[in-house]
């Protein structure tokens, strides 16, 4: 049986399997159709839904269960997460598994789509480390600056956001994996 | 002994959507025949290496060991694993991810318990055991035994995964 348990190693390794079989643009497919909208269409009808208030309440119980180290603050125009510890990242990273060239790559390839679909972008970087950040806003609006008062919590300023091995990949008012910045 | 460790004690269950999910998209994409071909490369893969080298050296006291290990780090499983001379024999009283699927009202892959047959069995064959299972749908029995030890696996006699 495929169990739930070791679940991030196993998916990591499908996202390789999947990219040797049948090419980047199949895996791009499979995290918007199978994750997206198959897998976590609870979160897609929630937030399609209730928007940041969904958001909230989504993320609220998925990284409970997950055990993560997060914060998050839910504005009126936007809501941001910022992950101190991933808890999916650091399974792979905890267990030296590293099947797929950019695992972390799959949460906007399937947060995007869902997003595209209720009327969102992402804004987000992470560092393959297990540190990320995220902030949603409605397609149109112009992108967050960083909160002041909310600066002690982001990631980005915290020691370990950026070490010299650590490579950081943005995106910037996007909805899939593809939108990476150079 | 599992060989990769999590901090948690339990998995957490949402991500059998994520599983089931995975088996609906390479079938209806692909066909039957690769998705397969997925359990069983994953049975075959790097990523059970460490299984696969623990039940070639330990044999049937170590696939008991790991599968007792196995259930219990999945949440809402009820699974009984006796051991013999001849054989581990796993009774799943509630498969866990059937029950969670069932519980959220998902619309289940029909060939789902499928998957256990083709992942286990490519991952025993590396270590010269092979495994027969009867029943599906939640509930069902899994045996393991030295490779050629019985007839081969009948697919009839795995059920289809009925979905709520």
């Amino acid at each position: 049986m495929i169990g739930c348990y070791d679940f991030c190693g196993h998916y990591e390794w499908t996202f390789a399997w999947i990219e040797k079989n049948f090419g980047h643009d199949v895996l791009l497919a499979y995290w918007k159709e199978a994750i997206a909208e198959d897998s976590q269409i609870h979160a897609s009808q929630l937030i399609k839904e209730k928007g940041f208030a969904g958001m909230e309440e989504y993320w609220g119980h998925t990284l409970a269960e997950e055990g993560a180290a997060y914060t998050s603050s839910c504005g009126k125009d936007s809501f941001r997460i910022d992950m101190h510890d991933c808890p999916s990242k650091g399974f792979l990273l905890a267990n030296g598994l590293s099947q797929h060239k950019d695992y972390c790559d799959h949460c906007i390839g399937w947060i995007g789509p869902m997003m595209k679909n209720a009327g969102f972008v992402v804004d987000h970087e992470h560092n393959h480390l297990g540190k990320c950040w995220w902030s949603f806003r409605r397609v149109g609006e112009a992108r967050q600056p960083s909160d002041p008062k909310a600066s002690t919590s982001n990631i980005e300023v915290m020691p370990g956001w950026a070490p010299s091995s650590a490579k950081i990949d943005r995106f910037n008012g996007a909805t899939g994996a593809d939108q990476k910045q150079a | 002994m599992l060989p990769y460790r999590d901090s948690k004690a339990q998995g957490a269950a949402d991500f059998y959507f994520a599983i089931n999910a995975t088996f609906r998209f390479l079938q209806s994409r692909f066909g039957i025949e690769k998705l397969v071909k997925y359990w069983s490369e994953l049975g075959e893969s790097s990523y059970f290496q460490p299984v696969a080298e623990s039940w070639r050296n330990d044999g049937l006291p170590a696939i008991a060991e790991y599968w007792r290990d196995f259930f219990q780090a999945e949440p809402n499983a009820s699974v009984d694993v006796t051991y013999s001379e001849e054989r581990v024999l796993l009774e799943v009283k509630q498969c866990p991810a059937i029950y969670h699927l069932r519980k959220n009202s998902r619309c289940i892959v029909s060939e789902f318990c499928q998957h256990c047959f083709y992942v286990s069995d490519a991952l025993a064959s590396r270590a010269g055991f092979e495994v027969r299972i009867k029943g599906g749908n939640g509930t069902c029995e899994q045996t393991f035994a030295k490779r050629g030890s019985s007839a081969p696996q009948d697919l009839g006699s795995i059920r289809m995964a009925d979905s709520p």
